[in-house]
């Protein structure tokens, strides 16, 4: 195992405050992120109290991204969990099976793929919020299954499409042979031999995916269909559009923090995949 | 003949794509548990909602229903958008998004490409120096920021502060050339900076592994310029990649750029998906989804025919796959 | 007699991971003009290298060249790469190995080798394609006109051979460098490969540089023979005296590991046991003598010097073959 550079300890640690943020937020001393400071309206960054400023309703901007962490977060984290895990198992039983399977699947994928990921999350969001009575307003809890469920089916092919990549390229192998004439059972070959060899390279991309999540909530909150009460980090740059021209911090702010939360991720996945072709550069 | 039979096959693969793509948005439209007449006519009575069942075959199954749609949908009939005051035809509101979002794509793909190609010759020239590191770092940077947060910083800095370009709108090319590249300028910065970085990753990795190659060794000992290898040597053999890239990401322009649309108020076809969900308009969303895969499909041709070209060995290949 | 190249000291490092990788040392050959010299070796002897090296043609920020190389009266070692550039083509050419690989396999054959008679001869495009024709006539390709329109991948190894040749000898070079021309090709190809090359250098007044790993390919085409082993020259001499009086036990162990045709069926080749010495960390003694049946204590702790018959003879033994102990 190699040594960890300077950003790669930067992007492990701004990852581990969002965590932090994430999981025990609410232990920090704050009044809830729509509490109404009333007499700090628009108030610029490291002001007296609020050293994030506050936007133009009067939430204190670290409040509110403390709350959007835990939001965005767990979204992202979820959406990569089951995406990766269905998109996996498809992936690779694809491409260990071989044949009919394997071209339905590729179908499959390629379907999934042909429309952009935000129209189809669009669509899915859309379809699968709706409620029976159109005009009767949906439950935050089920705007976020809703947006975890629509987040993930967007993933399933991505990922199930390197699954299967990744899986071929270690089908081929001796020990897979070997292991096969050996009468080694199809599933134990999978999780003995296959999964152990494709998990970085998923690890790798599961966390590009994170930024792809965190990204497209984001997208989906400044078209008004995410979160409806805006407390995630893309409600607050939707929400800071109205204060763009005269307090632009208020959409600093979460622009950075996503910003920021993106580029840690995105860095780690690359130090995985680097330090697996270092890996298969020694085979 | 093996060639003819290659191509056959794989348009056939990309029209099951095109049908499966279209039935599902269609199951998916069906699985909503609302009564889409209604929706899509409010105010009406009874009567009238009937007469738009049958017309749009929301009386039938789902395989009637889509049956019903794609025979209207490849005649060009593209369904109506609904709204208090009458109809209007999607085919006419794609007419008018289509040539926003192509020019917004093309404009894109070219500053993209102009860019990320001349980047990735340096980097991969000089991989592992200071002027690699320079570009590779920066542009990892650039490229984990959201292309709408671009945008808004665009907005904030260039629109506002300085007023340099206008944030909203679109001019057409027939209203002054100017006029619309000043409106064009800030979406295409917006999209294009993640694509320069992603383009010229994949050109530099293809290349640095060229450049490893035999014949660009056989081309030095030639007495060729260090310039004459990199561009008319190594390039070529290293730009499949860049290319088939830069060529799915075509399908994602058209109709992916919703933010970026609804940002700078281009209203291309990514918008009018946006509006089709927004206004309930379900008919004009399948429609669109569907002309969106179409690009998409399209331009996966568009690869494979010019990969052909690019590199010749796939040529052959093919009539062997 | 003059030298067209002369190598002196030449030494090539490789910065690794695992430290410096010191792929040849010491190495001083001599070509004299209109000689064809064999450089024969084990791979991994550091024979392309050496060539590649000689050439200037090894780049990166990893590579150390240490000595000097004179060409034709040039010191290429104090020359910027520039200045180098301009002897290519029509002063140093060189061909390779694999000619799958070392050919271009997106270009035609055609724009591969005019490519260097326009830019080192200047010639038009149009002069340049017809110069193209009559070079692949000279290597004895049948139909050039369509195999300049041709890409290297519908091509057979033997005529992607020639054709790498007729780029080589474009700008009729003085030496010509061939990195083991004949090693991916089937047996009879590889004869008449050799053949041409032989008439080649008659017809244009070419001295070459034939690295090989095969002893019985330098017997009939070579003046001169240089073996490397390890990175190092360890025995140098006319060809014909080499094979009637080698001093070296590595080359005789090399001439043993070919097969011959008197050999009686069933006979077992001899073939050298052990590897070649770890580069980044040689021992102090030479580098053959874990594997030498002739190694005594002295080979084992002490480097030896190259040594030097009154003949000429150049070799790097403490217990040279033929001298009495």
């Amino acid at each position: 195992m190699r040594k960890f550079t300077k950003p790669t300890w930067l992007a492990i640690g701004w990852l581990s405050l969002m965590m932090f943020f994430a999981i025990f937020g609410w232990v920090l001393p704050f009044k809830s992120w729509n509490f109404v400071y009333e007499d700090d309206l628009e108030v610029g960054l490291f002001s007296n109290g609020h050293i994030l400023g506050t936007d133009s309703n009067g939430y204190d901007l670290l409040a509110s991204i403390i709350a959007g962490t835990r939001m965005s977060i767990f979204i992202a984290i979820a959406a990569v969990g089951l995406g990766g895990l269905i998109g996996s198992v498809l992936g690779i039983t694809a491409a260990y099976v071989r044949g009919k399977v394997d071209t339905v699947m590729v179908t499959i994928f390629n379907v999934g793929l042909s429309v952009p990921n935000l129209v189809l999350a669009l669509a899915l969001v859309s379809v699968l919020a709706t409620n029976v009575d159109i005009n009767q307003a949906v439950p935050t809890w089920r705007r976020v299954m809703v947006l975890i469920m629509s987040l993930t089916i967007v993933l399933i092919p991505i990922l199930g499409r390197i699954a299967r990549g990744a899986t071929l390229s270690w089908t081929g192998r001796e020990f897979v042979t070997a292991a096969r004439s050996m009468g080694m059972r199809d599933r134990k070959i999978i999780t003995k031999h296959i999964v152990p060899n494709v998990l970085p390279a998923l690890i790798a991309v599961a966390f590009l995916a994170v930024g792809v999540v965190i990204i497209a909530e984001a997208s989906l909150s400044i078209l008004g269909v995410g979160i409806p009460d805006g407390a995630s980090w893309g409600g607050m740059i939707a929400r800071g559009r109205n204060d763009l021209e005269y307090a632009p911090h208020v959409l600093y702010v979460p622009i950075a923090f996503l910003a920021l939360t993106v580029i840690s991720t995105n860095h780690l996945g690359d130090v995985v995949r680097a330090q697996l072709d270092s890996r298969e550069a020694k085979v | 003949m093996l060639k003819i039979s290659f191509w056959l096959k794989r348009i056939a693969q990309l029209l099951i794509v095109l049908l499966l793509v279209t039935f599902g948005v269609s199951l998916l439209l069906r699985l909503i548990p609302v009564d889409l007449a209604t929706v899509l006519l409010p105010v009406g009575t009874e009567n009238e909602r009937d007469i738009l069942r049958a017309e749009l075959g929301f009386d039938k199954g789902p395989i009637g229903y889509y049956l019903q749609w794609l025979g209207n949908f490849v005649q060009g009939d593209f369904g109506k958008i609904y709204f208090s005051g009458g109809t209007e035809d999607v085919s006419a509101h794609l007419a008018d998004a289509m040539p926003r979002s192509l020019l917004l794509m093309a404009y894109t793909q070219v500053i993209a490409i102009a860019i990320a190609v001349p980047l990735g010759v340096v980097s991969a020239y000089r991989a592992g120096r200071r002027a690699d590191k320079i570009i590779s770092n920066t542009l990892f940077t650039l490229s984990s920021v959201p292309n709408f947060a671009i945008a808004l910083l665009l907005v904030i800095f260039v629109g506002v502060k300085f007023a340099w370009l206008p944030t909203l709108g679109y001019v057409p090319l027939s209203d002054g050339v100017w006029e619309h590249l000043k409106h064009m300028i800030m979406p295409v910065i917006s999209l294009s900076l993640g694509l320069i970085a992603t383009y010229t990753r994949l050109l530099r990795a293809d290349m640095i592994a060229a450049l490893r190659e035999d014949y660009v060794t056989m081309a030095a000992s030639k007495g060729l310029s260090d310039q004459r290898i990199l561009w008319r040597h190594v390039l070529r053999p290293s730009s499949l990649t860049l290319l088939t890239s830069a060529a799915l990401s075509m399908g994602g322009l058209i109709g992916g750029a919703i933010v970026i649309e609804s940002l700078f108020a281009t209203y291309g076809v990514g918008f009018e998906v946006f509006a089709a969900i927004a206004g309930r308009q379900y008919v004009a969303l399948q429609s669109t989804v569907a002309v969106i895969a179409l690009f998409y499909v399209f331009f996966n041709l568009v690869v494979d025919i010019a990969s052909g070209f690019v590199d010749p060995r796939t040529r052959d290949r093919r009539v062997n796959a | 007699m003059s030298s067209l190249l002369s190598i002196k000291n030449l030494g090539v490092n490789f910065d690794t991971p695992r430290g410096s990788l010191e792929a040849v040392r010491g190495v001083d050959i001599e070509i004299p003009a209109g000689t064809s010299v064999g450089v024969v070796g084990e791979s991994g002897s550091g024979k392309t290298v050496m060539c590649r090296a000689a050439m200037g043609l090894l780049q990166g920020s990893n590579v150390q060249r240490t000595g000097t190389v004179v060409f034709d009266g040039n010191e290429l070692t104090a020359m910027t790469k520039e200045q180098v550039r301009d002897l290519f083509g029509s002063g140093m050419a060189m061909i390779f190995q694999d000619p799958m690989t070392a050919l271009n396999p997106v270009r035609r054959i055609g724009s591969q080798i005019s490519e260097g008679l326009r830019v080192r001869l200047g010639m038009s495009k149009k002069d340049a394609l017809v110069r193209s024709k009559e070079l692949l006539e000279l290597v004895r390709i049948p139909n050039p006109t369509a195999v300049l329109k041709s890409f290297p991948y519908q091509l057979s190894g033997g005529m992607r051979q020639r054709v790498m040749i007729a780029i080589a000898i474009a700008c009729n070079p003085k030496l010509l460098f061939a990195d083991e021309p004949t090693t991916a090709l089937d047996v009879t190809v590889q004869a008449q490969i050799l053949q041409l090359l032989r008439e080649l250098r008659e017809d244009l007044k070419m001295s070459m540089v034939l690295v090989t790993h095969d002893l019985g390919v330098v017997a009939g085409n070579t003046d001169y023979v240089a073996v490397m082993y390890a990175g190092e020259v360890v025995e140098y001499a006319p060809t014909t005296k080499l094979f009637a009086d080698m001093r070296m036990p590595y080359t005789e162990a090399l001439l043993e590991s070919i097969p011959k045709i008197d050999h009686k069926s069933g006979t077992r080749l001899s073939v050298i046991a052990g590897r070649l010495p770890n580069p980044t960390d040689r021992g102090v003694g030479c580098g053959f003598a874990p594997r030498c049946k002739y190694a005594q204590e002295k080979c084992h702790t002490q480097h030896p010097e190259l040594q030097k018959d009154p003949d000429g003879h150049l070799y790097r033994c403490w217990f040279p073959i033929g001298e009495a102990l």
